[in-house]
């Protein structure tokens, strides 16, 4: 165990605080629209604390450092791209404007205006089916981290994620997402610390021409001793052995479908005053987004080169990052650490939790119930779908093996319904020709090549399939865009001679 | 190492560190006073929309 009293104490007392701020908001929750989207009353720089603090989890400093380990800088480049999407988004107000302007608590509800009511039920089925999915690691990646950092026995990463999930459990299913945004302020301050504490430290540790000419000998062999430890080029994302075009220009498209439709972000703007609001949250946090990989991506590159002279690396890349902090941090430092990662692994999970259960709540179960529910009813049943997922991410967080990297899971099962309802959304939106059965087909279509990746890789890694039939990650993500608009504008000219529903807004 | 991606990503890393330091006190000051805001008008809401 390397914890010392002083750390015990500066995470004592940041758990503390957060959830004595998480319960306390449970005063002002009085119905669904206040637990689901915090009465609407959620301004720019509280948006922007919640959105960064949502979006920076264990998980994503995680991925990013393996990224880092992996392909030296060039793995910060879904950051840029990400931070690209944003901006673009926030100044054009691309398909946010009109989506905060419908006044709908979720996607899924939207679809129903546009379309029908069973585009809304089945746009909500995948978009949980890909939610959950994505969401399914999170606790066991950010038991890993702790476990890794603080030096507690591996045996003791059941735990670890059953008290994390209880603590984030409590003040999510009081509050609701009063209670997110309040704690996601907190954890947005002491996880910013924490960053930035990391990244000065490793920088001065191994200075940063020292850094660059390291890394550059773990790319080219030419340290005595160690040969090649790099295999990718650790600058040059286009370089044939680091990510490459076709990677790039699918996580291009990727990131612009992520900022407009990933319910987690889509939730803090139906949650924003109005339109002009969401879209400042959006152009505010944009370069926030470089430094969500840049940062991490520092540590993996720092993990990398200390492993390369000393030698003693974890087996599985994902636990460099952290054995690497393990030895750098020193005493009070862990603490602080600590607390920032179980700021942010707090702050991604009860925002998660949150959104997958209003989608379940309003677009999977509120459609199928004939007798009105009463307000309390309601409220106690999205409370209970929070407990549920809890349950769910429990297991399968225990259960699942990784068949890839962390990175290319996340993308593929987020690609599961992203590149489906990117396309209902743009069509919906900005096709007057769209129709109910260009959404079926786009629904459908969409989803085919992330499930396929996913139940193949898995049979693949079990043994059950010839490596062979392994399908990579960027083939499963591009070809679920294409086959989703080619569903949508099929479908949608196929069956124009039908009687057209609602026009866009 | 003058290659233009080296001097990229000393820019973003540098950039995101000073970014991250100033938002720290930036939205540290402004997001608690939207909070306040935020609870306030929430605590103010008339009987009957609060139950609506």
């Amino acid at each position: 165990m390397k914890l010392a009293l002083i750390d015990w104490i500066i995470i004592v007392v940041y758990l503390a605080g957060c959830m004595a701020a998480g319960i306390w908001m449970r005063r002002f929750v009085r119905g669904v629209e206040d637990f689901a989207v915090a009465g609407r009353e959620m301004n720019v720089n509280l948006g922007i604390a919640s959105l960064a603090a949502t979006e920076l989890g264990v998980i994503t400093v995680m991925y990013a450092a393996q990224a880092g380990y992996q392909k030296g800088f060039a793995g910060a480049t879904v950051g840029v791209l990400m931070a690209l999407a944003m901006f673009f988004v926030g100044k054009t107000g691309f398909i946010i404007q009109p989506l905060r302007a419908a006044g709908v608590m979720t996607i899924p509800e939207l679809f129903e205006k546009r379309f029908n009511k069973k585009v809304r039920w089945l746009a909500g089925f995948v978009v949980i089916l890909g939610g959950l999915l994505n969401m399914g690691i999170f606790l066991k990646i950010g038991g890993q981290f702790l476990i890794h950092v603080s030096g507690v026995p591996e045996t003791h990463l059941k735990w670890v994620m059953t008290v994390l999930l209880g603590l984030i459990l409590l003040y999510t299913t009081l509050g609701g997402m009063l209670s997110v945004l309040v704690t996601d302020y907190l954890q947005f301050l002491v996880m910013g610390l924490g960053i930035v504490v990391i990244s000065v430290l490793v920088i001065l540790q191994l200075g940063w021409n020292g850094l660059l000419l390291e890394l550059w000998t773990c790319w080219d062999g030419s340290r005595a001793g160690t040969g090649q430890t790099l295999k990718s080029h650790p600058f040059n994302p286009f370089h044939p052995t680091s990510w490459g075009w076709a990677f790039v220009i699918w996580q291009t498209l990727f990131q612009l479908a992520a900022v407009t439709t990933w319910q987690p972000n889509i939730s803090r703007v139906l949650a924003a005053k109005d339109a002009a609001t969401a879209r400042q949250v959006y152009m505010r946090s944009a370069f926030y987004f470089v430094g969500r990989w840049a940062l991490p991506v520092l540590w993996g590159v720092g993990a990398l080169v200390y492993f390369s002279r000393n030698g003693g690396a974890p087996e599985d890349s994902i636990n460099a990052m952290p054995a690497y902090l393990g030895q750098l941090l020193p005493i009070g430092a862990i603490g602080l650490v600590i607390a920032a990662m179980l700021a942010a692994e707090m702050s991604t999970d009860s925002g998660y939790l949150l959104t997958w259960a209003t989608v379940i709540y309003n677009d999977l179960i509120m459609p199928c119930v004939k007798r009105p529910l009463s307000q309390r009813q309601r409220l106690f049943l999205t409370r209970a779908l929070v407990l549920g997922i809890g349950v769910f991410l429990m297991f399968w967080g225990l259960w699942y093996e990784l068949p890839g990297d962390a990175w290319s899971y996340l993308a593929v099962t987020g690609n599961i319904y992203l590149a489906s309802v990117f396309t209902l959304l743009v069509a919906g939106l900005y096709w007057r020709r769209a129709r109910s059965a260009g959404a079926y087909a786009a629904l459908v279509l969409g989803a085919v090549g992330p499930v396929l990746f996913l139940v193949l890789n898995l049979l693949v890694t079990k043994g059950h399939l010839p490596p062979s039939l392994r399908i990579s990650a960027e083939l499963a993500g591009a070809s679920s865009f294409g086959l989703a608009f080619f569903g949508m504008i099929v479908g949608s000219l196929l069956a124009e001679k039908t009687p057209s529903m609602e026009t866009a807004k | 190492m003058s290659n233009p991606f080296v001097i990229f990503w000393t820019v973003m890393v540098f950039t995101s560190i000073a970014w991250y330091a100033f938002l720290l006190f930036f939205i540290g000051v402004k997001g608690g006073k939207e909070i306040k805001e935020m609870t306030k008008t929430l605590a103010a809401r008339p009987e009957e929309e609060k139950k609506s």
